[in-house]
């Protein structure tokens, strides 16, 4: 026998009250405005963030039974786990070397369309395309590129009397991370290059003049005029690269699948495998590694963030 | 004389240029030219110009390859997901902008520390909350979802620019007795169209392209989006390379249409969130 339910025995002047502060709240713009936002933001991103939380120290068996194990699944993370730890060797190759190559590239595009070529605007349109695909896409293009026997790499090479260089990019675990990189690198310069190209457009032309009265070579322009003016804008665009680059998973997971043997696993790929590949239904484990990699790149973005631009504030 | 010295200069650099054009444009050429090119036409000589213009290969896959019912899902999601996140992100970038309240910068952290949760944070108890809600493998949970993972990029970049209109004109409107949700209706939305043109056109493409949640979150074939349908087909048929091209091309049109119309807009949206 249930207890009777203590809701019949609210008075009546607290239904009155709870009704008024009701309507003053309909009242209430800011209320209005902010309700569904707050609604759907906590629901769905507050809740599962915190549950993914809950669920790191626990061992989620069928028919919903959650097992509390505590700090166990951290502990087989750091210390039985290989597949771990060679996800996050790829991944942090790939987002140091990456990012690294994306920013630079990006740079070296604007300044190629800065140095006043003609049809500037056209190039730039066609070499932001690729941001606007999508990974699959992108993806399956790309391993038709690196096709052994018809892709177009190979068949350059060929041509170019390098049949030696002839190789199954993605198949060989010692090329397919890169080849992985490359197409993401080839992707995202686009991005790069529009950004840098509309800070160095904003860059005050007089400081590039008197670069060139001083005779300052264009490399010497590039390292000690260019670079530092753009401080800002680069470290802006480090954080984001690596950011995007830390949670990598569509074109690893169209491309490679995290294979041949590894070699292309990253963190989150391997997350999405442990949760709905592996047939084990334990949500725990994968969440465990979730918040791992979560506070990993937290700390990286706060670390970079502060480190690159403490220097923010340049005398001209 | 000098100037055609100058000229010679710069081969290395124009020569470049052209390359990373090829390098960046040629793909989507040669899928165009494969999307309509059979497949034995493709393994005889994948780089070869279509000979014939094998359009009903677009016939095909539109109904025999389920790519209509595809087309449908990633439209009805993306437009549903674009507007509401529109209209809930608009309304909260103006109430954080406009009002001083009790709890403003509390919410502010909230909403916009969306920014830096990484998708695998939420991907995994997410698969769990829509199974308890019944939301799990339909389109109305992927909506939400993606209002939800957009609202804090959009709030963003609407309350930045939402900040930066006058407060006379506000007082204005307050003195000539606009309600609350009229100010925001007549005078904040109109004035900030541009901004708002930006995150529709942000959303829209990443929405479109979005696949992680996506994967996660629909099983049924007759619910996949664009890019799950493209994934499911190859998946299949990995030597039909023909109609692959085809799928592919069928998911590119519509941005490469919208993108030479509205280049200077798509790429100013695209890059919105990343200039502070």
């Amino acid at each position: 026998m249930m207890a009777p339910s203590k809701s019949t025995e609210i008075p009546a002047g607290w239904i009155r009250a709870s009704l008024a502060r009701a309507r003053q709240a309909c009242q209430n713009p800011v209320l209005v405005f902010l309700a569904p936002a707050l609604l759907i933001y906590t629901g769905f991103i507050v809740y599962p963030v915190l549950r993914t939380f809950y669920n790191s120290v626990h061992v989620l068996r069928p028919h919903n039974i959650l097992e509390f194990v505590g700090f166990r699944n951290f502990a087989e993370l750091f210390r039985k786990d290989p597949v771990f730890w060679t996800s996050v060797r790829n991944t942090a190759i790939f987002s140091v070397v990456g990012t690294i190559a994306d920013v630079a590239g990006g740079l070296l595009l604007a300044l190629c369309l800065f140095a006043k070529v003609p049809l500037a605007r056209a190039w730039r349109v066609v070499w932001f395309t690729p941001v606007l695909m999508s990974y699959v896409v992108v993806g399956i293009i790309w391993v038709w590129i690196y096709d052994y026997d018809w892709g177009v790499v190979n068949l350059v090479l060929h041509w170019l009397g390098l049949g030696a260089l002839e190789h199954s990019w993605l198949g060989d675990p010692s090329t397919a991370l890169w080849a992985v990189m490359v197409t993401h690198l080839w992707k995202w310069l686009g991005f790069n290059m529009i950004i840098c190209l509309a800070a160095l457009y904003a860059l005050p032309g007089e400081v590039l003049g008197a670069a060139e009265l001083d005779n300052c070579g264009w490399i010497a322009k590039l390292v000690y005029v260019i670079v530092p003016m753009l401080r800002p804008t680069l470290v802006n665009l480090l954080v984001l690269s690596f950011i995007g680059k830390m949670m990598i998973f569509d074109l690893v997971w169209i491309m490679t699948g995290g294979g041949p043997l590894w070699s292309t696993e990253t963190v989150s790929t391997y997350v999405y495998k442990r949760a709905f590949d592996w047939n084990t239904f334990d949500l725990g484990y994968p969440s465990a590694i979730a918040v791992v990699w979560s506070i990993i790149i937290l700390l990286f973005v706060v670390l970079m963030t502060r480190l690159l631009s403490q220097r923010e504030k340049l005398e001209f | 004389m000098t100037l055609w010295i100058a000229h010679l200069r710069r081969t290395p650099l124009l020569l470049f240029i052209v390359l990373y054009t090829i390098a960046t444009g040629g793909p989507f050429v040669w899928v165009a030219s494969m999307s309509v090119r059979t497949t034995p036409e493709i393994f005889a000589n994948p780089y070869a110009l279509p000979v014939h213009l094998h359009w009903n290969k677009f016939m095909d896959a539109w109904t025999t390859s389920n790519y209509g019912t595809y087309f449908w899902n990633s439209t009805i999601v993306v437009v549903t997901a674009v507007a509401a996140v529109t209209v809930i992100g608009a309304m909260a970038a103006h109430c954080l902008a406009r009002y001083r309240f009790r709890g403003r910068r509390t919410v502010r952290f909230l909403i916009l520390s969306g920014l830096v949760v990484p998708p695998q944070l939420l991907i995994l108890s997410l698969f769990q909350i829509l199974l308890d809600y019944r939301l799990y493998n339909s389109l109305t949970g992927l909506i939400i979802v993606y209002v939800a993972t957009q609202l804090a990029m959009t709030v963003y970049i609407l309350e930045g620019f939402f900040a930066q209109i006058p407060q006379d004109l506000f007082d204005a409107a307050r003195m000539d007795g606009y309600s609350d949700f009229e100010i925001f209706w007549r005078i904040t939305l109109p004035i900030g169209l541009a901004a708002i043109f930006t995150t529709v056109t942000l959303n829209f493409i990443i929405l479109w392209n979005e696949f992680l949640y996506a994967v996660v979150l629909l099983t049924d074939d007759t619910k996949r989006t664009l890019p799950l349908g493209i994934m499911h087909f190859m998946g299949g048929h990995q030597l039909d390379v023909g109609m692959i091209a085809t799928g592919l091309m069928i998911a590119i049109l519509p941005v490469i249409l919208l993108y030479a119309f509205f280049s200077e807009t798509m790429i100013k949206g695209m890059t919105a969130g990343a200039v502070r």
